[in-house]
């Protein structure tokens, strides 16, 4: 028998569920999106549940309002509205007045993959990750997700959760400690891709195509930006070249965050960033995810031949 | 609350005083927003000294306190003044506005004490007002919440969402004043973009309105005298007809007189005008 996996969103609806029914100070704000915890919420908990409407702006003021008498705010929509559309009341209310509040978003990268580029996102990473205050989270599997409502909910300062779409295959074990930021899935001496989200597990099917031609190449699912350097400079001392993968444009993302950190902590590791070249602006393309990641190259077989060219160099 | 004859007048006292509290203190900061926060003065007065608002100045976060939000951030100078003047802080403070080692400046920051947010981008406020009048419904809490609003802000699109969802959940703890003084930064309101009938719109969004002048204290308390005891669901929405300069006739009611504080020649031109108010000339 196996067991059927839980989409990530659910796998953290439930959890904030499970802290709603405990805890009367727990909001959750949507703007018009559901979930069948979410469902929950609103008969069991009426009074926990508010659906503003398609009003993003109005979802995040309102929500810092709540927020600031000590209400546990959950802030929920699609997620290019829920962080670009009101990313000035993000940056006030979360950056500039560190208001705990976390704000949920569903269908990162090509989440909404044949509805074109206004519900791709593929610039998240760079915005929310300049905010002061803001510690966002990539979703790689269910169990991770769960935890993630966790960590939300005791947190006090602002968060961004990234969720798929698409249910992503279990790859965490329940009890993993999702808290220092990032997990190593595969050591290497030589060479890591870092990743997160539906990319990490991407980067495993790479790594294991690449090991099949003795290549042994490390993977790190790096799920919560700010980075923890302490973790990630420990594990890639002495290798020699890493990779980063991600569904974001390429400037700002997670190459560019690992890149930072290497050069402020002046380690000389040559990096190789596969995401989104900006020269390819928005995609058109439809007929599903691997489409579109070749759209940009990002299809496997292109990526597995620019890292195997990359080791060699 | 009573309205005596007594009050009132203590009240144009302090509208007097304050007002050249703000203007000096702008003119020495070399900037500030003088003429939006003349304009709304009055308002905050009546509010902190009318014996409108709860508030306790020597515990700022005193749970139930009602809640005082300035969305309109710009108006700060008369926020400030009148939050030193019933004593969240030191009047010292304010010679210091905007400068070296001061502990505000142009904006509203949250930091200060009474100031509860920290604002500057429009039509931010009003919306975490709500949020807080919705928290006070939810927790079964009896404080108000009041937000200024400018009639500029109010083309913020976020002000109508805002304004729809507030009428939809009942908040009638929740009071939103508009200091209507028809002027935006560079021309009329009208001018710009028409925002009148504006008492229709309110009430479109499920609100109830009341239309007042905003420099008049019997007629601003009248407005909120029985605040607490409302009968109606509705949120309350107060027009406030006000003249942005108010007081100050050398530069009220001017296009592009906007966050500028008045110097050499035109600071003692202002400085005489108050005067002249001040001794009804």
């Amino acid at each position: 028998m196996t067991n059927k996996i839980i989409p990530q969103r659910d796998a953290f609806w439930d959890k904030i569920l499970e802290k709603a029914r405990a805890d009367k100070n727990v909001i959750v704000i949507s703007a018009d999106m559901g979930a069948p915890s979410l469902d929950v919420i609103r008969k069991e908990l009426p009074s926990q549940f508010i659906n503003v409407g398609i009003a993003e702006q109005n979802a995040i003021i309102i929500g810092a309002g709540l927020a600031l008498t000590g209400k546990k705010v959950f802030v929920y929509a699609i997620a290019p509205f829920i962080t670009i559309r009101c990313l000035e009341q993000i940056r006030v209310e979360c950056g500039i007045m560190n208001i705990p509040m976390t704000i949920v978003g569903v269908g990162v990268g090509f989440g909404y993959e044949d509805s074109g580029p206004t519900h791709h996102l593929l610039e998240d990473i760079a915005m929310m990750r300049c905010l002061p205050n803001m510690t966002i989270h990539t979703m790689t599997d269910s169990n991770m997700s769960s935890s993630f409502g966790e960590i939300a909910y005791e947190s006090n300062s602002p968060n961004y959760i990234r969720v798929y779409r698409q249910t992503l295959p279990d790859i965490y074990d329940k009890n993993h400690d999702f808290r220092k930021g990032l997990s190593v899935l595969k050591k290497s001496k030589d060479y890591y891709i870092v990743s997160c989200g539906s990319m990490t597990h991407t980067a495993i099917e790479v790594s294991e195509k690449l090991a099949k031609n003795k290549i042994n190449i490390g993977v790190i699912d790096a799920y919560t930006i700010p980075i923890n350097q302490k973790l990630f400079l420990d594990t890639i001392k002495g290798v020699k070249k890493i990779i980063t993968m991600e569904e974001n444009f390429l400037p700002g993302g997670l190459g560019s965050t690992i890149c930072e950190i290497l050069s402020d902590n002046e380690i000389s590791i040559p990096v190789k960033r596969l995401g989104l070249p900006l020269e390819k602006a928005y995609c058109y393309e439809y007929g599903g995810r691997d489409i579109i990641r070749a759209f940009y190259g990002l299809d496997n077989n292109n990526m597995e031949r620019k890292i195997k060219e990359f080791i060699k160099k | 609350m009573i309205i005596t004859e007594k009050l009132i007048a203590k009240l144009e006292k302090k509208s007097d005083e304050l007002r050249k509290v703000i203007l000096e203190t702008c003119i020495k900061a070399k900037t500030g927003h003088v003429t939006s926060s003349v304009s709304c003065i009055d308002i905050l007065i009546a509010l902190f000294h009318g014996g409108i608002m709860n508030f306790d100045s020597e515990n700022p976060q005193w749970k139930g306190r009602d809640r005082f939000i300035l969305s309109k951030a710009q108006a700060s100078p008369a926020l400030y003044t009148v939050l030193a003047d019933v004593g969240y802080f030191d009047k010292k403070e304010l010679e210091k506005f905007a400068q070296k080692d001061g502990k505000f400046g142009v904006h509203l920051q949250m930091s200060v004490p009474g100031a509860e947010i920290t604002a500057g981008s429009l039509g931010h406020g009003f919306g975490i007002a709500t949020g807080l009048a919705l928290s006070a419904k939810l927790n079964r809490e009896l404080n108000m919440t009041f937000a200024l609003l400018g009639d500029g802000e109010c083309y913020e699109g976020v002000i109508w969402e805002t304004a729809m969802f507030a009428s939809h959940h009942n908040l009638n703890n929740l009071v939103a004043i508009i200091d209507r003084n028809f002027l935006c930064v560079t021309d009329f309101t009208e001018n710009l973009i028409a925002e009148e009938p504006m008492k229709d719109k309110w009430e479109s969004f499920g609100w109830r309105v009341l239309r007042i002048d905003g420099h008049s204290f019997k007629e601003i308390l009248e407005s909120m005298k029985d605040i607490r005891s409302r009968k109606s669901n509705k949120p309350l929405v107060i027009i406030a007809d006000t003249v942005k300069g108010s007081g100050i006739d050398s530069i009220c009611y001017q296009p592009l007189w906007h966050a500028i504080a008045p110097q050499g020649q035109e600071a003692e031109k202002a400085r005489n005008c108050l005067e002249r108010r001040r001794n009804n000339d």
